[in-house]
């Protein structure tokens, strides 16, 4: 029975020795991707920020400015391109729907982000664009990689349609999880007018502010508390500046068209961060505790496996060597010879018997 | 000899698990965590 016992545990042992690195090496970045159904919005705020008055073309401090940013999966774009690449890819239709304190669009503006599902590495197919502009992304946006690394990130800005490293600044705590903090800083620079002016102004549209010779600059600082395992960010904030500035020899000084701080609305934050805490326990059962605790169940396994096997052979030589009778599924158990009938008591008492000693007489044949 | 094909067979059954497990992740969903949108927009 002890053998056969065996005989299963150096199965099992086989089993998990083997199934902990195919996890991490093979299943992991096979099954770890960014579905391409994904629907998600969040709601971010600026509050006391500073916004321009275009019918007085000045900046109007004081005002709370809400942007609801939402992200939703084209799985019909996905699937095609899956078809025609074999690649799995992500492609998600954003928009950025942007309120004054009036609760009255400000602006509103489209992005088409495409990547790799598993890797996230951008890919240019499907309409990639921002605010209708065909763009050719380099580096990340929105998501870092899953098994985020402690290193520098090319990061995607859509308002220069430029990548820019954002930096990574160390390990912060963040309640209670060590996630990595990044930081971008865009310096000041010339950017597009966005192609939805706010409502309710007549003959404002980007031409015709352009053909004023009104230019559009923008800097920003952008911060990241990222979850390494999932690479999903867990808080960011963006310190945003955009300013009007006029044709060179007009003598007027810049106007501020927005300044403020934005952050993720708190609700969404304790969403988000529920969200990805559950979700990094999936990731880290295939990234660690399946690939590092299988090999260390297995050797359990393997010791125990050992262990029955030596008391298997020992146990013959307990029931009185070869004349013993052994369990019937033991190796010759039932080739054994029987023991002689009655064997006499007293003689065996204190005898040496075999590599168990002499306390290891059988006190049943003794008797 | 009996022990070396009980590691065997562990092992044949691994490569199963681990092979039809890709297929059956994707059928079921891809395990994801949900990204997390902090890009402020433009906004004159």
């Amino acid at each position: 029975m002890h053998r056969r016992l065996s005989l299963v545990l150096v199965a099992l042992a086989a089993f998990l020795a083997t199934l902990g690195p195919m996890m991490r090496w093979y299943d992991y970045p096979r099954v770890v991707e960014v579905p391409a159904s994904q629907y998600q919005a969040v709601v971010l705020q600026a509050k006391d920020a500073t916004l321009i008055d275009y019918g007085t073309l000045t900046g109007v401090p004081h005002q709370t400015v809400t942007i609801v940013q939402t992200l939703k999966g084209d799985t019909a774009a996905a699937a095609a391109e899956k078809k025609r690449t074999g690649r799995d890819v992500v492609v998600w239709d954003g928009l950025s729907y942007v309120l004054g304190t009036d609760g009255k669009m400000i602006s509103s503006i489209p992005e088409v982000y495409v990547f790799d599902a598993h890797s996230q590495e951008p890919v240019h197919c499907c309409g990639e664009s921002v605010d209708g502009d065909p763009v050719t992304r380099t580096g990340i946006e929105y998501k870092f990689p899953f098994d985020t690394q402690p290193r520098d990130y090319q990061y995607y800005d859509p308002q220069t349609r430029t990548s820019a490293p954002i930096h990574y600044q160390g390990t912060r705590d963040y309640r209670g999880m060590t996630v990595y903090y990044f930081e971008q800083t865009i310096p000041w620079t010339q950017v597009v007018f966005p192609k939805t002016m706010p409502a309710g102004i007549t003959g404002l549209t980007p031409a015709t502010i352009t053909a004023l010779g009104y230019q559009r600059w923008y800097t920003t600082t952008r911060e990241f508390w990222v979850d390494p395992v999932t690479g999903a960010p867990v808080n960011g904030e963006e310190q945003h500046h955009e300013e009007l500035r006029f044709a060179k020899g007009s003598g007027r000084a810049p106007v501020t068209v927005f300044q403020g701080d934005v952050k993720i609305r708190s609700d969404y934050l304790d969403a988000t961060f529920g969200q990805v805490r559950s979700q990094r326990q999936l990731v880290l059962a295939l990234s660690t505790y399946i690939p590092w605790g299988a090999p260390l169940l297995g050797a359990v396994m393997l010791g125990l496996a050992f262990l029955f096997e030596v008391r298997g052979r020992k146990r013959p030589a307990r029931n009185g060597g070869p004349d013993s009778v052994g369990d019937g599924d033991e190796d010759g158990g039932a080739r054994q010879v029987p023991p002689p009938e009655r064997a006499p008591a007293a003689p065996l008492l204190g005898q040496p018997f075999g590599p168990l000693g002499f306390d290891q007489v059988d006190q049943s044949e003794a008797r | 000899m009996r022990a070396l094909v009980a590691a065997a067979v562990g092992v044949l059954v691994a490569l199963v698990v681990g092979l039809v497990m890709v297929p059956l992740a994707h059928q079921g969903g891809p395990t994801s965590p949900k990204p997390l949108l902090t890009s402020a927009p433009a906004h004159p």
